[in-house]
């Protein structure tokens, strides 16, 4: 099983991904991510893209969960680095994404999460 | 088959686990990638692959995900061809509606997948379900 390292950086959770993953490891970071979130409470978590060449209707149905899910925790929820073919395939397909935030890149999102999301106390 | 010719490559993906999914989409973006096709139509072609595939490991268990490339005068051509066993599709046509699914799945599958490729045949029975999707590109 493939497990994708989740850092902790000034109250932000970042993990990216890097390569394909099969339902179940998909599955396996979410709850990791969730369970991670909840301990620590986070500002934000910012999930990065840049170098992931398919994003199919399971994987996006799962960042479109983990949207609601982070959200629920009181966190932000970011995706970063969404490829160009990757952004088209998504359209064509129906899955438009549209309640996530996204940024260009990783330093964009936590940019975002530095100047524009209070801390919590 | 494309008209009698024989295929240039042929590869053979059985699909049993989710596992199989990713071997058989990086497969088809393989190919895709060795005959020049675009990266958008490597990535479109893969995620439709990974969008049948899935279908089979929902509604038939197992299956198989077969690769054959043709090349004539003008055209390289990938055809990926999705075979299950399972209960067959009842209605082709409504399977393709936007929106429509009897599983549990997002109703994205069929329709969506069919945009992301040239094209997309179904042939359907029960026992026998094979859907063809192929994308095409002229030689330089």
């Amino acid at each position: 099983m493939t497990i994708i390292p989740i850092l902790y950086l000034k109250s932000t959770l970042i993990a990216s991904i890097q390569t394909e993953l099969t339902d179940e490891e998909v599955l396996l970071f979410q709850s990791n991510l969730l369970k991670k979130n909840h301990k620590l409470n986070t500002k934000g978590v910012i999930i990065d893209v840049s170098t992931l060449d398919v994003i199919d209707s399971y994987m996006a149905k799962v960042l479109k969960d983990l949207t609601s899910m982070v959200k629920l925790q009181g966190s932000v929820f970011l995706l970063s680095g969404v490829k160009p073919a990757v952004s088209s395939t998504l359209v064509d397909m129906g899955m438009m994404l549209n309640n996530v935030e996204t940024f260009l890149s990783l330093d964009q999102a936590f940019d975002y999460l530095s100047t524009k999301v209070q801390a919590k106390k | 088959m494309m008209n009698g010719m024989s295929p240039e490559v042929s590869e053979h993906v059985p699909i049993c686990s989710t596992k199989d999914i990713v071997t058989a989409r990086q497969k088809g973006r393989e190919l895709a990638h060795c005959f020049k096709f675009s990266k958008g139509e490597q990535t479109r072609f893969a995620t439709a692959i990974s969008e049948l595939t899935r279908n089979i490991l929902t509604y038939a268990d197992t299956g198989s995900c077969q690769f054959y490339v043709y090349t004539d005068k003008n055209y390289h051509t990938i055809m990926a061809k999705i075979i299950d066993h399972g209960p067959g599709i009842e209605n082709p046509k409504l399977a393709m509606t936007d929106g429509y699914s009897s599983g549990n799945g997002l109703g994205l599958g069929l329709p969506g997948a069919k945009r992301l490729v040239h094209e997309l045949s179904i042939k359907s029975e029960p026992g026998l379900t094979q859907i063809e999707i192929t994308i095409r590109q002229k030689k330089y």
